[in-house]
């Protein structure tokens, strides 16, 4: 039979070892981050860890006055964490980012703080050819040419060939051996239905030796419409369900 | 001399906004671009696009009663949701950029040059740049258009002669629209097509830090 539902978060992340490489879902939005997850990722204590994510995170503080700016407008949750929690506690050894700064000098982001010491490596790449990259590991697809990055410092070290008088840089796929995702609704095959923006979380399914997706809820197999189904369980290898009651303190993650 | 007044945030999204044809599908970068969500011409639809996987949203949600929690678009904004949207993964976000589907990207700008370089991810005394989806949208995007003010806080001009920070990418820029002055990149060179109310080609020049071509027609600015 198959079942990839796992009882917690501890254990669906148990086996990710010290300088393991994990792609990291999530972007621009409370809603979509793979918290629990990232919070388990912390309690474990794995470090030296490459990570690949959008963004490198705001960190705890940062987010907290993010929730107080949003307050009027939008309840943003009390169980966010996103991977400036790791780079606060310098589980990062190297992170591949389109965003790895805050955008302000009133405020630094927990990595920017660790890059600024020399503490952690980057690699700055931008969204596409991040994206088609991490897209490539789970088409084992070796690599591709885009029109994106020449006569740029994304090109430098990298093969540079004209397509009909343009050029292209070769980039490479992006392989992982986890990746931690967030969606909506999954069965005990690991299908997956997102809700909202779909961000890395759906093109990093299937990029790692093992993909696991934290979900709002898991429902009986058949209950998800074949043709509503966003990522095919053959991608994902672990599920496991955010708790009922969320969590009401983002201070104690650990 | 004292210098005729700039135009304002607001007036400059317009500015950019009349870019935007009926049907058009445009993304707007972080900062000043966002405002043109707002200023969208009269009995247009526009399709705007959003990097991390959102095609044809509203505008910004203004009360909590307009929130979706999952209808956010990058910078932690919620925005509200719209008839017709679309939400996709990265890779197909970005497989729209680098199609060449995305008709018009208006992006925030440091430095622009007469190559039609642009610069606009590494702010002076930051550890490192912040690319974003900025280099696909720049380089692939049927049309470029910087949206910046004209000169930097300490008075430097952003328009210059030769990019000196990183790149985001090469060769992008179709038009620079300011608080001072509209500019299109030609292979003449760069070329002044609309000025602000009570300037002058010639004080507009004075803030430059590249050679300007003027063009004949050269007119005021206007919106609509």
């Amino acid at each position: 039979m198959i079942d990839k539902v796992v009882a917690t978060f501890d254990e669906a992340v148990a086996d990710i070892a010290s300088g393991a490489r994990v792609h990291c879902g999530g972007f621009a939005s409370p809603f979509n981050m793979p918290s629990y997850l990232i919070a388990a990722l912390a309690r474990l204590g794995a470090d030296g860890l490459t990570v690949a994510s959008t963004s490198a995170g705001t960190g705890m503080a940062n987010a907290q006055q993010l929730r107080e700016q949003l307050a009027p407008i939008v309840a943003w949750p009390m169980d966010y964490w996103d991977p400036g929690l790791l780079a606060e506690l310098g589980r990062i050894k190297r992170l591949i980012t389109t965003f790895p700064v805050s955008t302000g000098h009133a405020r630094m982001w927990p990595f920017e703080a660790a890059l600024e010491r020399g503490e952690v490596e980057l690699e700055l790449i931008g969204q596409g050819s991040l994206a088609e990259r991490i897209r490539c590991a789970k088409a084992g697809i070796a690599g591709f040419y885009t029109p994106v990055g020449p006569g740029t410092a994304t090109a430098e070290g990298k093969e540079v060939r004209d397509f009909d008088g343009v050029p292209h840089v070769l980039e490479r796929a992006l392989h992982a051996d986890f990746a931690i995702i967030r969606a909506w609704k999954a069965d005990r095959y690991g299908n997956l239905v997102f809700r909202g923006a779909r961000t890395f979380n759906e093109t990093m399914a299937g990029a790692a030796r093992v993909t696991i997706a934290e979900v709002d809820e898991v429902v009986p197999l058949g209950d998800l419409a074949p043709d509503a189904i966003h990522t095919p369980g053959v991608y994902v290898q672990r599920i496991v369900v955010r708790p009922a009651a969320p969590a009401q303190r983002w201070e104690d993650p650990c | 001399m004292l210098e005729p007044p700039r135009l304002d945030a607001a007036v400059m999204a317009m500015v950019a906004a009349r870019e935007f044809h009926d049907g058009a599908v445009v993304n707007l970068g972080i900062g000043l671009p966002l405002a043109c969500a707002d200023y969208i011409p009269e009995g247009r639809e526009v399709i705007l696009h959003s990097e991390h996987g959102l095609l044809g949203y509203g505008p910004l949600a203004q009360h909590p009663d307009e929130v979706d929690p999952y209808v956010f678009m990058v910078g932690n904004r919620p925005v509200r949701p719209r008839p017709g949207m679309v939400f996709l993964s990265h890779d197909e976000s970005f497989a729209i950029v680098r199609g060449g589907h995305i008709d018009v990207t208006v992006l925030g700008g440091l430095q622009v040059d007469t190559g039609g370089n642009l610069a606009n991810t590494h702010v002076p005394g930051k550890i490192a740049g912040n690319l974003g989806g900025a280099p696909d949208l720049a380089t692939c995007a049927k049309r470029t258009v910087v949206l910046m003010y004209h000169t930097a806080r300490d008075g430097s001009p952003k328009v210059v002669e030769r990019c000196t920070l990183p790149l985001t990418a090469a060769a992008c820029v179709n038009r620079i629209v300011t608080d001072v002055a509209v500019i299109d990149v030609t292979e003449g060179g760069l070329l002044l097509r609309e000025v602000a109310p009570g300037w002058s080609a010639e004080a507009v020049q004075q803030v430059t830090g590249a050679t300007l071509v003027i063009a004949e027609d050269l007119r005021e600015v206007t919106i609509g």
